[in-house]
């Protein structure tokens, strides 16, 4: 099937729709666009838990507070301590930690 | 589009908190929730969230989740005890009748009650956590 894009028309389309935009926050005193980019990323946020999980945890660990004199095996200790008890959180953390050596093994 | 944004705006201010509160909305949505405030540190949200959401407890996001809450609790009371342990040896430093003691005494009681409320938070979602599935037994 033979399509024909036209650079004026997509312009102006997307003129009119600024356009649109700026009528109706005139008008309505609400901020359209960033309603409804608030309310899709919510719903995003929603369906792509796993990912922001996975974020979680790694913020976890990066907000442990490292004394400035302490070394690694001082930090993973800390780190085993207070996971006493959290089975899949301690899961988690190994598999960062064997991520993070295969990825500077690679 | 106005009416979603007014209406996303209007359910947000008003009744969402009331709706939130009983519980009935999606279980994604109390997760959700949750890690906004546990990114936040804003552990009494967060807490609150997970309970929320603590309905299906055998659910592996809401298990993990709780543990992550849990963790940053620990985490927190640990910063505190450093805070305590820091004044006394300071008090110890300048003596008993400073004209500081007073201030590290309100400082010292201000520590020891955030830590209160970290551990009581931290024990209240440990209960949750064993309540779902028979978790291994601190090592005194």
């Amino acid at each position: 099937m033979d399509r024909r894009l036209s650079i004026p028309g997509g312009l102006t389309g997307a003129l009119v729709g600024l356009a649109a935009e700026l009528a109706l926050e005139e008008i309505t005193g609400m901020e359209i666009v960033n309603g409804l980019l608030a309310v899709i990323g919510a719903g995003f946020g929603l369906i792509r838990i796993d990912r922001r999980i996975y974020e979680a945890t790694v913020n976890l660990i990066k907000r442990v507070p490292v004394e400035p004199n302490s070394d690694y095996r001082d930090v993973l200790e800390q780190i085993d301590e207070m996971s006493l008890e959290l089975p899949e959180l301690r899961d988690s953390f190994v598999k960062l930690v064997q991520a993070g050596i295969e990825a500077q093994k690679a | 589009m106005v009416g979603l944004n007014a209406l996303s705006k209007f359910f947000r201010k008003t009744i969402g908190p009331r709706i939130e509160s009983l519980g009935l909305l999606p279980h994604r949505y109390y997760l959700h929730r949750a890690l906004d405030a546990l990114e936040e540190d804003n552990i009494d949200e967060a807490v609150r969230m997970v309970t929320l959401a603590g309905n299906d407890k055998k659910d592996a996001r809401w298990r993990l989740i709780c543990q992550q809450v849990i963790f940053r609790c620990r985490v927190l009371a640990a910063q505190h005890q450093k805070q305590l342990d820091r004044f006394k040896t300071e008090m110890e430093i300048f003596g008993k009748p400073s004209e500081l003691t007073d201030t590290y005494l309100r400082l010292q009681k201000a520590e020891k009650r955030a830590q209160d409320i970290l551990r009581n938070y931290e024990s209240s979602l440990l209960n949750q956590l064993i309540g779902s599935k028979s978790a291994p037994v601190r090592a005194e």
